[in-house]
């Protein structure tokens, strides 16, 4: 991850979005990554997230379909 | 400002729809899991592990099971007692459905070390969501109102769905993913009933 990626533009949701998709969506179909670190995690997470600290993503995301919709937070 | 960093490598890597959620975790209204993300599942002998999960799984529905019961005898709000014990008839049933898919995997048909061995357990204690100890939590919820006992069950939801959705995306097997699916679906419908008759206190 280079310093560019923090100025892209990215595609961002409110969270009341997020949360009436993960209402209306079973897990199966989207990727909820949690991108803090593993001790943020463990203190609270959004469940069934997964932790991916957003500096191991370079390497990690082969772990994510990209085909399904993906939500980091 | 880590989410739309990571957003952004995604997109990158051809990830048709990424988005990142605006403000964070601060920012989410609805309800946390809490526990590390492979929810305890590590701790079990990866070679067995799908008929451990299960056993873990059918531990905990046990022990949400009892809790739902006891607290669908307290008189008090005869609405919130009819949900309690529902639920709990619920879990008794979930806990058939995991016992079902144990005995299929092993090809057992009766074990008794179903499903306290399997986690090396003694028997007499029973467990709840995040290695709460039932009884204890039963002596917390005698001087509590109707209010917490909503709250904390609505927690014990909340981490059975994390635990059920990561035992999915994990278990070899059609059969006993759609079983943790269907766990994690029903829990979610618990959850939105807890959360309705939270709503109402």
């Amino acid at each position: 991850m280079g310093i560019l990626d923090y100025f892209k533009p990215v595609d961002t949701w409110p969270p009341e979005k997020v949360r009436q998709f993960l209402d209306e969506k079973s897990p199966q179909e989207y990727n909820l990554v949690d991108v803090r670190t593993p001790r943020e995690y463990e203190e609270e997470h959004l469940p069934g997230a997964r932790l991916i600290p957003v500096g191991e993503l370079e390497t990690r995301w082969k772990e994510l379909d990209r085909n399904k919709p993906t939500i980091t937070y | 400002m880590r989410s739309r960093a990571a957003a952004a490598v995604l997109a990158r890597e051809g990830f048709q729809e990424a988005y990142s959620m605006e403000g964070g975790i601060r920012a989410w209204k609805g309800l946390r899991a809490s526990g590390p993300p492979d929810a305890g599942m590590a701790y079990f002998d990866p070679a067995k592990k799908a008929e451990e999960w299960i056993a873990l799984a059918w531990m905990l529905e046990e022990g949400s099971c009892k809790f739902y019961g006891e607290m669908g005898k307290k008189g008090e709000g005869a609405e919130a007692a009819v949900l309690f014990r529902e639920l709990s008839d619920d879990e008794e049933k979930h806990k058939s459905s995991l016992f079902k898919i144990y005995q299929r995997r092993s090809g057992k048909g009766s074990d008794p070390g179903f499903p306290r061995s399997l986690l090396s357990l003694e028997s007499g204690v029973d467990y709840l969501e995040g290695g709460i100890v039932l009884e204890k939590a039963l002596e917390w919820a005698q001087g509590k109102g109707r209010r917490d006992i909503l709250e904390f069950s609505l927690s014990l939801e909340v981490n059975a769905i994390d635990l059920y959705i990561k035992m999915e995306r994990k278990v070899e097997g059609k059969e006993a993913k759609e079983v943790f699916q269907a766990l994690s679906n029903q829990e979610r419908d618990h959850l939105k009933r807890l959360s309705a008759a939270l709503q109402k206190e």
